[in-house]
């Protein structure tokens, strides 16, 4: 086991013992059928510059000083791959994803170790004692740790949780960012917003349609707005109609007419037509902040009807749990939950077990007054009605508390005061 | 406590001639705030020595200090909008650990002196109030650690309109005094209506130091790039927050210009010598009105407070950036350990250092800012070079003028703190 800041700066000598002189970095190249980079070549800092050397060449890596195996004028120029990272240049010192606990961290040092002839790199050091060893106070590293037992272990994260991110344009890295397509939706989402436009860009075109639209889901409209600048727009109108209704809306809302037309022209009509429906009211009034994803039935079925119903129409739905009785023009009638309908016997019709007082709120009802209902009332979500009682749509809990309780987005602190408002 | 502020903002929003000067700071952010928070009671105590040591002639320095201060904040703050990290990450990453270490430490014996001092000014203004030291002293500590633990942008953004407001008790008392205001103005193109002696020369050199480093601090180049982090880039808000700083740093010694006036336009005048900021408040007494001493010694309070908190705020945050120990700077840094062991140890010391006897606060104020200033061009130094990157920057990259005025600034920073050093020692 070695640290590279341990290794960076040790002379590098030629066959004849002679110093050509002193490692600058390490150059790894990750294998898919393993996740732990395995280091290919070294770079020298020399009298003539910097020259790469592959691994291949060296007698030791891990020693004092670094042996070639051949003389120096007779090794080849390495040749580098698009995906080599260099790990003093592009990971030390540098923030980096950590998948595991989906937070951004910075890098104080980087673990080598010796596998079947190979140095792999194991772990990398966001700790304290990392940064001690940088500065040649290892030692007082783990005399602190011994008296106040801590763990010090617990500032490393294996490489199978890392992905590093990309910083400028001048990174000549590409990165793969495959482990972050398997965080959940809130994870990434929180991440994005750790990051810089360049490295957001490039985690978001990494995501496909679905996840872009979960994720976008959780990030505050105008940002996601921000977000989209990335994408044309075939794409954009593919994310918009993946994403349900009401969020959509939120979303265009925050575009500019011009732009916002244009995408609503390329979605299909049906979501489209959907979309326009909300955009036409208030973004904090019942009517803004509905969805039109519901499940309705007719009064006139029996249980096993509507269990039958909803395994073909659940699907779209934002929420099935509530399920709203409604009569052909479509006035609201009653609702009962999924609860109620699998304990009915399937013979039962729904009029007999659904609920006749139903709270509701109207299209214009404000945000504040939604919450407050939700909450009273213990809703997962309240339906709109207009003023003949026609419904129109359901706010769920999640978005009518949205205000109240802040997002993934808002939650994050910057860097002197709580929340910007 | 919130709501108390609350019923005070609106009570004053009432008033119209307080509205439009609130639509004047609203129309500006964060730029304006932090560049308020300069001017916390370090600050007023060096300014006001400043005025009543020299007199007239050091507005002249005030003049470029405005200029240096705008570039130099407009540097940082698009250097965090174009690459959306602070300047200590970017200080890290460039530079690798060991520098980082050595600006912190910079930053943190200069932040501890800055604490040290408003805590000194908050705690004398007890004795005008009548309320024992010690008790005051720690009510403040304490309340300092509520509004750190509790406070949030909002609560923040009202405490500073009450300072602001506290800010035209300068001006005010500035009016009070009677100053010559012909003689202020041409002060403030070049020097004039002393006589040079080598005693002056040398004050002024030690003295304008002191203001220097008052207005431009170190942790105000690190609280300019924190506060900047959260706006989104676009090419629109780069050109409004150049705007935005430049205005905040006119701001900022547009008041430092009135406590420097009132306490020329008396005690200079008047040959009577100051030990400290809120010394001002009380030998200002006879000349301006009891109205405008009171004003000036609230002031004093409310910046001090201020300065306690954004100073320590600062080290904190500085620290999360440079050394990234609990990860990114969201809510789990502020409920961390290193975050709260970092806060109340800068507290504890400054308070402790503070209560040894026969320590002078003269010394200490000028001392502090002179090593804030001395310290400068470190930060410049990294802040003209990363904002110089063409990699880095792209077509935001430094224009020639920013870059060179910027590092003569510097050059001549350095130079100055060696005389100031030298002056020091030798005791001229």
């Amino acid at each position: 086991m070695a640290f590279i800041s341990e290794l960076a700066g040790r002379p590098v000598t030629d066959f004849d013992g002679t110093q050509i002189g002193v490692l600058k970095d390490l150059v790894a190249r990750s294998y898919k059928e393993f996740p732990h980079p395995v280091v290919d070549a070294i770079i020298v800092h020399g009298k003539e510059g910097d020259r790469a050397i592959p691994y291949s060449d060296l007698a030791a890596l891990l020693s004092a000083a670094i042996p070639l195996k051949r003389p120096a004028v007779n090794i080849p120029a390495y040749e580098f791959r698009e995906n080599d990272i260099r790990l003093v240049e592009d990971v030390l010192d540098q923030q980096i994803l950590d998948t595991d606990g989906a937070r951004v961290v910075r890098v104080n040092d980087i673990e080598l170790v010796r596998v079947n002839g190979n140095v792999v790199v194991s772990n990398v050091d966001i700790g304290m004692l990392g940064i001690l060893r940088r500065l040649g106070l290892e030692k007082l590293g783990h005399w602190t740790a011994k008296r106040f037992s801590t763990d010090l272990a617990a500032g490393t994260i294996s490489w199978e949780f890392v992905e590093p991110l990309i910083h400028d344009k001048s990174m000549r890295l590409k990165v793969p960012m495959d482990k972050l397509a398997e965080l959940h939706p809130s994870d990434i989402a929180e991440i994005i917003s750790d990051l810089n436009r360049a490295e957001h860009s490039d985690l978001l075109h990494k995501l496909n349609i679905k996840q872009l639209a979960d994720t976008l889901e959780e990030v505050e409209p105008d940002f996601q707005a921000d977000l989209l600048e990335h994408f044309s727009d075939e794409k954009v109108a593919d994310v918009l109609e993946e994403m349900s209704p009401d969020e959509a809306a939120d979303l265009l809302n925050e575009l500019s007419p011009e732009r916002s037309q244009s995408l609503l022209k390329l979605m299909e009509t049906e979501e489209a037509d959907e979309v326009r429906e909300l955009l036409r009211y208030e973004e904090d009034t019942a009517g803004g902040l509905m969805t039109t994803e519901y499940v309705t039935v007719l009064p006139d079925m029996n249980a096993a009807q509507t269990i039958e119903h909803l395994r073909k129409v659940g699907e779209d739905a934002e929420l099935v749990y509530y399920v709203y009785v409604t009569d052909a023009e479509e006035h609201l009638l009653g609702v009962f939950s999924l609860s109620n309908l699998i304990v009915a016997q399937p013979e039962t019709p729904i009029a007999d077990f659904m609920h006749k007082r139903i709270v509701s709120v109207e299209l214009d009802t404000e945000q504040d007054e939604i919450a407050q209902i939700v909450a009273k009332y213990n809703l997962i979500a309240v339906p709109v009605v207009d003023a003949d009682n026609k419904m129109h749509g359901i706010v769920t809990a999640d978005d009518a508390l949205d205000k109240v309780l802040p997002t993934a987005w808002k939650k994050r602190l910057p860097h002197f005061f709580g929340a910007h408002e | 406590m919130n709501n108390i502020l609350m019923i005070l903002r609106e009570k004053w929003m009432a008033n119209r001639w307080v509205q439009s000067f609130i639509m004047l700071l609203s129309v500006f952010g964060p730029a304006t705030i932090t560049a308020m928070a300069d001017n916390d009671a370090s600050g007023v105590a060096t300014y006001s020595i400043a005025g009543a040591l020299l007199g007239y002639p050091i507005l002249f320095l005030l003049t470029i200090i405005t200029v240096l201060l705008g570039i130099t904040q407009e540097m940082g703050m698009r250097l965090t909008l174009v690459t959306r990290r602070g300047l200590a990450d970017l200080i890290r990453e460039k530079f690798g650990v060991k520098v980082s270490l050595f600006i912190f430490i910079g930053l943190l014996v200069a932040n501890l002196g800055t604490i040290i001092v408003d805590l000194a000014a908050v705690n004398t203004t007890s004795e005008m109030l009548g309320i024992p030291t010690i008790p005051f002293l720690l009510g403040v500590l304490l309340l300092t650690f509520v509004f750190i633990t509790w406070g949030n942008y909002k609560l923040t953004q009202n405490i500073m309109l009450v300072v602001c407001l506290f800010y035209f008790a300068y001006i005010f008392s500035a009016v009070k005094a009677k100053p010559d205001w012909g003689l202020a103005m041409s002060n403030l193109v070049f020097p004039n209506g002393v006589t040079w002696t080598s005693k002056y020369i040398i004050s002024y050199l030690v003295v304008g130091m002191g203001v220097l480093g008052a207005t431009i601090t170190p942790w105000g180049q690190f609280f300019i790039s924190s506060f900047a982090f959260d706006k989104k880039m676009d090419k629109d808000t780069l050109k409004y927050s150049q705007f935005e700083t430049y205005w905040g740093a006119f701001l900022t010694n547009f008041f430092s210009f009135f406590m420097i006036v009132a306490t020329a336009a008396t005690l200079y005048v008047h040959g009577i010598q100051l030990n400290s900021g809120d010394q001002a408040a009380l030998a200002i007494k006879p000349f301006a009105g009891a109205l405008a001493s009171s004003l000036f010694a609230y002031g004093i309070l409310a910046a001090g407070f201020m300065g306690i908190v954004i100073v320590s705020l600062s080290t904190a945050y500085a620290f999360s950036e440079f050394f990234g120990l609990s990860g990114s700077l969201d809510t789990d840094f502020r409920k961390s350990k290193t975050f709260y062991t970092l806060f109340i140890a800068q507290l504890l010391i400054s308070a402790l250092i503070l209560m040894i006897p026969g320590a002078s606060l003269f010394n200490l104020a000028i001392a502090s800012q002179v090593l804030n200033a001395m310290i400068l061009p470190l930060v410049f130094y990294y802040l003209i070079k990363l904002t110089s990157s063409q990699n880095l920057m792209g077509i935001h990259v430094n224009n020639g003028f920013q870059k060179y005025f910027t590092s003569a600034a510097s050059v001549f920073i350095v130079i100055a703190s060696a005389f100031t050093v030298i002056a020091v020692i030798f005791r001229w």
